[in-house]
This record gives C-alpha cells, sequence and structure tokens, in this order.
C-alpha cells in the first residue's frame, strides 16, 4: 500500500483550514473594507497569461486520459464486486464520456487534441480493490482542483460551462470515492478546493513517467 | 394507495393539492434538467441550438444581483437541512451527512453575506420559505426533496458562471458548485441510489428554470 503514496494532496488537505482561508481571501470578505471589497466586482485582473482554452483544455484532456486509463485497467483487472463494481464502472464511463466531449471541443475550436500519453501505475495499483480504491482517492481531487484552478483562466463561456459541467463530475466521484473508504459523512468539505497547475502536474508527474515512480503495475505485468 | 379517492377533510384537500402542486414542479424542474442534459455537453448542443442555450437573464443581471440570488438558494438549502436536522428524523451516518450539510450552506451563506457587504452591495431579506407539507416528518420526503433541491443549485451555479465579471467571484461560484455536486451524491448515497455517481456532467439550468424551481418554497427574486 505504501507504494501506492503518490505526491498527491490528501483529501484532508483539500479540507483543511487552508481551504478556507483561501476562500475568503480570495472574497476579500470580514475586515477587507467596503473600498477593498467594491473592486472584486470589477476586477478584471488576469489569473494566467499566456494560456489559451486550448492549451488548459489539452491539459485537461491528459487528464481524462489518465482517468480513464486507470479506471479501465481497475476493471480489467477484475478483483472489483459489489458496488465497488458499479462505481468504477460509471467512473470509466464518464472519464471516456469526458476524453470524447473534449476532444469534440478542441476539434471544434479548430484546436488540435493531444495524444494520449503512456501512463505507468505504480506497483500493485491494480492488485486489489482496496489498492484501487485508494488510488482513485488521490485522482479524484486532483481532477476537481485541476478544473477548479483552470476555471477562471477560461476564456470562451461555452469552454467555462462545458469546464463546469465536468469538474461537477469529478466532485461526485470525490464523495463516491469517499463512500467505498467508508468516509463518514462521505461529502465532507464546504469549499472544494482549487489547485494551481504546478499542483497538478507534480501530483500526475509519476503517471507520466517523469517521476521517481516505479513503470511497473497493471494485471498484465 | 390511490389517496385523492380518500380525502376526508378540506385540510387533507389543501395538503394533497399543495402536494400535488410541489410534485408538478418537482417534475418540471426535473423536466428541465433533463432537458438540459440532452446532448450531454454543452458546447455540441450550443452549436446546434444555441437559442435555448443562452443565460441572457444571467448575462444581464450583473456580479452583486448573481451572488444576491445565490443567496437565497443557499438561505434556502441551509434552513432546509437545518430543519431536518432539528426534526430528528435522521442518526448516525445519515445525520452525520444531514448535518455536515446544513453546515456547508451556512458556510456559503455567511460567505456570499460577507462578499456581498464587502462589496456595498444590499443583503436581501430572508424569504420566508415555505416547504411542503410532511416534509419534515418523514425520512423519504425529506430526502426526495433533498434530491430536488441540489440539481437546482448545481444548474444555478452553473448557469451562471460564464455571466460572472469577477474572476475571483467564479473562483468562488466554481468551489460551492463542486460542493452542491458532491452533496447531490451524497443524497443519492442516502437514496440507495446505486451506483451513487450516475451522471457524466452535471447540467446548468438557464436562470428561468431554476426561479420557476424555487418559487414555491418562496424565493420569488
Amino acid at each position: 500500500m505504501e507504494k501506492n503514496t503518490i505526491n498527491v494532496p490528501g483529501a484532508e488537505g483539500f479540507a483543511q483550514p487552508r481551504t478556507r482561508r483561501d476562500f475568503f481571501k480570495t472574497l476579500a470578505v470580514a475586515g477587507a473594507g467596503a473600498a477593498a471589497g467594491a473592486s472584486l466586482f470589477t476586477s478584471k485582473k488576469a489569473l494566467a497569461q499566456g494560456s489559451t482554452d486550448a492549451d488548459i483544455f489539452n491539459f485537461a484532456l491528459t487528464l481524462e486520459f489518465l482517468e480513464r486509463e486507470f479506471y479501465q485497467r481497475a476493471l480489467d483487472a477484475g478483483v472489483l464486486s459489489g458496488a465497488a463494481l458499479g462505481v468504477v464502472t460509471n467512473l470509466r464511463d464518464h472519464e471516456a464520456a469526458h476524453v470524447d466531449a473534449i476532444t469534440d471541443a478542441l476539434q471544434g475550436a479548430g484546436a488540435t487534441p493531444v495524444a494520449k500519453p503512456n501512463f505507468t501505475f505504480p506497483q500493485g495499483a491494480f492488485s486489489s480493490q482496496a489498492s484501487i480504491i485508494n488510488l482513485a482517492a488521490t485522482f479524484e481531487p486532483v481532477g476537481v482542483g485541476a478544473y477548479l484552478g483552470a476555471g477562471p483562466m477560461i476564456q470562451n463561456p461555452d469552454f467555462l460551462e462545458a469546464a463546469g459541467t465536468i469538474a461537477g463530475v469529478e466532485g461526485d466521484h470525490v464523495v463516491a470515492i469517499n463512500n467505498l473508504q467508508g468516509v463518514v459523512p462521505p461529502a465532507n468539505t464546504a469549499f472544494a478546493q482549487a489547485l494551481t497547475m504546478d499542483q497538478v502536474l507534480a501530483a500526475v508527474a509519476p503517471f507520466l513517467g517523469m517521476g521517481s515512480m516505479p513503470a511497473t503495475g497493471g494485471p498484465g505485468e | 394507495m390511490n389517496g385523492s379517492e380518500g380525502r376526508t377533510s378540506p385540510v387533507g384537500f389543501d395538503q394533497e393539492h399543495s402536494r400535488r402542486d410541489f410534485l408538478k414542479t418537482a417534475a418540471w424542474a426535473t423536466a428541465a434538467l433533463s432537458a438540459a442534459g440532452i446532448g450531454g455537453f454543452g458546447i455540441a448542443s450550443r452549436s446546434a441550438n444555441a437559442a435555448h442555450v443562452n443565460y441572457p437573464t444571467y448575462q444581464g443581471l450583473g456580479d452583486a444581483a448573481i451572488f444576491s440570488f445565490a443567496l437565497q438558494l443557499e438561505r434556502l438549502e441551509g434552513t432546509f437541512y437545518a430543519r431536518g436536522v432539528d426534526a430528528g428524523l435522521f442518526s448516525g451516518p445519515a445525520l452525520a451527512q444531514i448535518a455536515a450539510i446544513r453546515d456547508h450552506e451556512m458556510a456559503h451563506v455567511d460567505a456570499i453575506t460577507s462578499t456581498l457587504s464587502g462589496a456595498g452591495a444590499p443583503i436581501p431579506p430572508a424569504p420566508n420559505f415555505t416547504f411542503p407539507p410532511g416534509t419534515f416528518q418523514d425520512p423519504g420526503a425529506f430526502l426526495q426533496l433533498a434530491a430536488t433541491f441540489e440539481p437546482v443549485g448545481i444548474g444555478a451555479y452553473g448557469g451562471a458562471a460564464a455571466a460572472l465579471e469577477s474572476k475571483d467571484l467564479l473562483a468562488a461560484a466554481l468551489s460551492i458548485h463542486n460542493v452542491e455536486c458532491q452533496h447531490r451524491v451524497a443524497i443519492n448515497i442516502l437514496n440507495g441510489v446505486q451506483p451513487p455517481n450516475n451522471l457524466a456532467f452535471e447540467p446548468s439550468l438557464p436562470l428561468p428554470a431554476v426561479q420557476q424551481a424555487v418559487a414555491p418554497f418562496g424565493i420569488t427574486g
């Protein structure tokens, strides 16, 4: 199980005071004063420079490829049963639908979707239902954080709305996985945590062969 | 089970009438959700049917008005869950979840109120909320209503997001939107929906659909 530990903020990290503090800082609430607060409603401050909508959606596409492959291999491993099998089957289907939708959106905008990378998973990642669900529990908050972090950078309103409909589903997944893990209550955060692109990259780098993660694993190896 | 034939008092009639009106509203909201979900992905349906997927009413509101409306939705949800807890309908893990959702909605109320105040925007008075008879007398009825609330909140935030001018407020709205999605799945879990993560996309709703859905509960703004 230790081998499945990856450089991702744990579920706790997303629910800690940092979440609320950041949120309240963002909203510039108590003590900010009317003048400072008023600027919130007229702020046009750019949160990202140089990232186009296509860049952002291609980044999202890579994450969706990763999740789709993870859940597909989880199903192929044949170690899931009961409620977990149903949940993971839907997870796979949803991530596949996201891959298709983002690909269509990019093509519709005249952009070229990135190709699916070759992913590597930790040794033993697919050896048991518990190992699969534990790794899923680290994936899903990253997906949520990536979309929430990128959302305000998106210029095209259609892309923004699409990103929201997908981000919400990644939030759905967090709760479904929490429930499989016996977390009570499974929905346990008042504000979902955004991540920076660097944080997301650090979290997924091992799966892209860019970290120290052993390049092995999976039912066929 | 044909209750409409068994009415014996005007009161019973009124309650049945209210309940039917409510169910009609809920059904309407559900139909709206289904309609919003057709095509599954906003971008695809937008290009095909642009007239139905613009959100001109959100677009015309401005950030302060959008957050004022969001405040009423959060108050409605917070009141609903608080009354559910106070009614003693739940215990154990179910109570933990309902209480957590109540706390989340209240945290949203506080954050939005502070934001509006900080911006010098007026805080709308809290409506006198009304709920269908029996809502707080039966866990099943309560959870059924909860299952209709959450998609409305999700749809409202999802629909309004693209209309927000402030990127900071957009980030906040996306964070809250995600939590509402998490609530939807948590309610699915309590309702025994298997698997609880049952949508590939979390649909947005046009403003008139949200307004019509919440009007019976006392939100008339």
